[in-house]
């Protein structure tokens, strides 16, 4: 049975609890008191349209309600990026924030952006919530695990523009509102690439591929990666390619990364590895390997890292998201906004589309949202005659990786043996977003649950 | 708490304040908020940054309906797994495990879901509430294990509650790479979304506000059991002594077990919240550390659970506030941590030098 008396020290601690409730509380009440005057101070715009018809003797008068601010000179479009990494990353966020900056320069027209890093996925909707309370009319939310959240906002928000990067859901698509577009800078083709560049170089003929997650993207790139090195390792020396493939589970693992490539380097005695994971750790062993007297190979990803590895780095893909990102700042800018889902493939975004040739190749130059690294002089010049050849082709989507030909004519079979492509078929997006097999040159097989 | 160190210069002695004030408990309150908003202000000073500008910002989070709203959701998980750690803490039970039991809590109303989803079994009415039922269960149960290691063998709980958030962690890895990868989700590892009906939004429709009710409601089922219950002063003299529990006829085995029980149904209520109310569906990495949050949050509210309620808010509103920083002034967001860093250590110092005395004995003053 419990009195009514209280105690001294439980007085005590109603009143120190009260002490900081009251805090709060002042903050939740001014809330309250903003939440009422926020919302009387921001009337909705009412535009009255007049046009007249030539011809007929006409006027049609059409008020409409617009929420959406029109951008002049003196004001700023604003554009909010949310990133998953700390922009210092020198990967995947690194290079978001590049392009941000690439966009804003070539834009022409006033912009101000602003970004929020290292946001966890939980907390995407407070970091969308607080870029369009700074008043951003353009969002891009840079991974995948934003999707949902993403949709969800752009249905919120029907006057602002939401752009997520490596997602499946777009008003284009069907499957979220009209205001949000998908966007992704699409390697697979420069996977190939490299793994052309890493068949030419191989001395062991057994390469390795550190692996982010076993998800359709990542296979995808694996299995380019090893089709290109067979291709070329198959057609200097007659026997096919060995490959391995490590997975670290994480898009940002730096040390599981390191631990994967030394394995791969030490133990299945690979001498090029390609990896997605989004630090130059890989590329950083390989060049210590250098110095113990062992050559061995890496590349760029997402960035140019040849800094990291100057007698390591082979080749590598890079993205440069600005030109993606000044498509949309213009047509938010001028009101032309059409829901798109975007894969950035070689040649897209260039001013100059049309293949080139071979001595001309722009293969190693930065140019349009995917491009291939600098080519490295070790990689012999027959081989990067066919690299470059191969880049202009694919320019114009002349050349495919997942086809008999980008298997010396040879249908690409699984690990299982299965025949996965066969002579005049091509992958098509359903199944580059789908792929759950591995070529059979892959010693690994996938993880399944 | 009594703690002794000896120096070279004498005794260092830390010892309990045995009566002190209101006046004296609020001011020193707000002498260590305004401490941290000192420190605060020279970092800001010393980033070449407007330190005036950065306060209204963070006090902007609590003034814009959006962003309160955004905090308030945010605080939620936080603030229903603090709650379990107020019962855990008061029971001397040091529940590190928080954020392992909200991982059980999401996986639970995930499980139902899908039960749901895929097979059919359920009217959609049960299914929130079955969520719930499951969610707290199987939370529970996560917490129950290092309750009965302590319990039947005597293990400190720290390490084993420690240790499986990695294992809570793990099993959600391989549930949404494995079986329950969503099949039109181009093989990443996310369930199905949650249908509109398993949504955290009963309440007008938005999750915080659903939210908020279930903190509150959480906060008066705890301070109900541990204010007006049987269990509930067993839990408490159970953590002042076990050997006085003991001899009072507390039977003080199951009281631990109970009480572990409880505070990871808690958390998995917190998890569910994650899901259900903020993501919508189970993936990998759902909650970035809300568990050690809570541990933070439990400290500073004193176990109190109303307080808990109002001190996960402010939390919530200070990750918002770091990011509103981290737009609104360009600064990194390792500053903005710090600066949220700063506030927390600052009130915990405060917290307890208010509760303690630290005394000094010279050699040869008192003790000869």
């Amino acid at each position: 049975m419990r009195t009514g008396k209280i105690s001294r020290r439980k007085f005590l601690g109603v009143a120190r609890s009260a002490a900081i409730a009251g805090i709060v509380a002042a903050g939740i009440v001014g809330g309250i008191a903003g939440y009422v005057g926020g919302s009387s101070a921001a009337p909705p715009r009412t535009v009255t349209t007049t046009t007249t018809v030539a011809g007929a003797a006409q006027t049609v008068t059409e008020t409409r309600t617009v929420t959406q601010t029109v951008t002049g000179a003196a004001e700023p479009l604003k554009v909010g990026y949310v990133y998953i990494g700390p922009v210092g990353d020198y990967g995947w966020s690194y290079g978001h924030d590049r392009g941000r900056r690439w966009a804003d320069e070539h834009f022409g027209l006033p912009v101000k952006s602003f970004y929020r890093e290292s946001v966890p996925e939980a907390e995407v909707g407070s970091a969308i919530e607080t870029l369009i309370d700074e008043g951003a009319k353009l969002i891009f939310t840079t991974s995948f695990g934003y999707m949902d959240a993403t949709a969800e906002y752009a249905a919120k928000y029907p006057d602002r523009y939401f752009v997520h990067i490596s997602g499946y859901r777009s008003g284009a698509a069907g499957n979220a509102p009209e205001n949000m577009s998908a966007a992704f800078a699409e390697f697979y083709q420069l996977y190939y690439l490299n793994g052309l560049a890493a068949g030419a170089v191989t001395e062991t003929g057994v390469i390795g591929y550190v692996g982010a997650y076993p998800i359709p993207e990542v296979v995808r790139h694996i299995n380019a990666f090893v089709l290109g090195a067979n291709y070329a390792y198959k057609k200097r020396t007659g026997k096919n390619i060995k490959a391995h493939v490590t997975w670290i589970f994480s898009w940002v693992a730096p040390d599981e990364a390191r631990k994967a490539a030394i394995a791969l380097f030490e133990e299945k005695n690979c001498d090029v590895i390609a990896f997605t994971e989004d630090t130059p750790s890989v590329l950083q062993v390989a060049e210590e390997y250098w110095k113990k007297g062992r050559k061995v190979w890496s590349f760029s990803h997402y960035s140019d890292m040849r800094e990291y590895g100057p007698n390591a780095h082979l080749t590598g893909q890079i993205a440069n998201w600005g030109p993606i990102y000044l498509d949309f700042y213009r047509m938010v800018a001028t009101n032309s906004w059409i829901s798109v889902d975007i894969w950035a493939r070689i040649g897209d975004y260039t001013p100059y589309r049309w293949r080139r040739p071979v001595e001309q190749s722009t293969a190693g130059q930065p140019e349009g949202a995917v491009y291939l690294a600098p080519l490295n002089p070790v990689i012999p010049s027959e081989w990067q005659m066919l690299i470059k050849q191969k880049y202009e082709e694919m320019k114009e989507l002349l050349f495919e990786p997942f086809s008999v030909e980008g298997n010396l004519g040879e249908p690409i079979k699984d690990q299982n043996g299965e025949v996965r492509i066969k002579a005049g078929e091509r992958a098509d997006h359903d199944m580059l977003w789908n792929m759950d097999w591995l070529v059979e040159y892959i010693e690994e097989p996938l993880p399944k649950a | 708490m009594s703690l002794k160190i000896e120096t070279r210069f004498g005794r260092i002695r830390v010892e309990r304040r045995v009566g002190y004030g209101r006046l004296y408990s609020i001011s020193m309150t707000l002498l260590s908020l305004a401490l941290a908003f000192l420190v605060v202000a020279l970092i800001l000073a010393s980033l070449g940054l407007d330190p005036v500008k950065a306060f209204q910002v963070i006090f902007g989070v609590f003034m814009k309906p959006s962003l309160l709203l955004e905090s308030i959701k945010q605080s939620i998980p936080i603030c229903l797994a603090a709650l379990g750690l107020s019962i855990a803490f008061k029971m001397n039970f040091w529940n590190i495990g928080a954020e392992g039991q909200i991982y059980m809590g999401m996986i639970a109303s995930t499980g139902i879901v899908l039960l749901h989803a895929y097979y059919g079994f359920f009217h959609e009415w049960m299914v929130m509430p079955l969520m719930f039922l499951a969610s707290f269960l199987l939370g529970g149960a996560w917490c129950l294990i290092p309750g009965a290691l302590k319990a039947r063998l005597g293990v400190n709980e720290i390490l084993p509650t420690l240790m499986l958030n990695y294992v809570a962690i793990l099993i959600v890895d391989f549930l949404v790479h494995g079986p329950w990868r969503d099949p039109k989700g181009y093989g990443f590892p996310l369930s199905i979304p949650f249908p509109e009906y398993t949504k955290l939004n009963i309440v007008l429709g938005e999750p915080a506000y659903t939210g908020l009710l279930f903190s509150i409601l959480g906060a008066a089922a705890v301070f109900f059991l541990l204010e007006y219950t049987k269990l509930g002063f067993e839990i408490k003299v159970v953590g002042q002594s076990p050997a006085v529990a003991r001899y009072a006829g507390i039977r003080v085995r199951s009281t631990i077990l109970l009480g572990s029980f409880l505070a990871g149904g808690l958390a998995g209520i917190g998890g569910l919240s994650i899901v259900s109310g903020i993501i919508g569906r189970l993936r990998p990495g759902a909650s970035p550390g809300y568990g050690y949050t809570a541990i933070i949050v439990a400290a500073l509210a004193g176990l109190n659970p109303w307080v808990t309620v109002a001190v996960s808010i402010f939390f919530g509103g200070l990750i918002t506030a770091g990011g509103a920083l981290q737009m609104s002034m360009g600064i990194p967001k390792a500053a903005a941590q710090m600066i949220q860093a700063v506030i927390f250590l600052m009130i915990l110092v405060g917290e307890f030098i208010k509760r303690y005395r630290i005394v000094i004995e010279r050699p040869g003053a008192s003790e000869r």
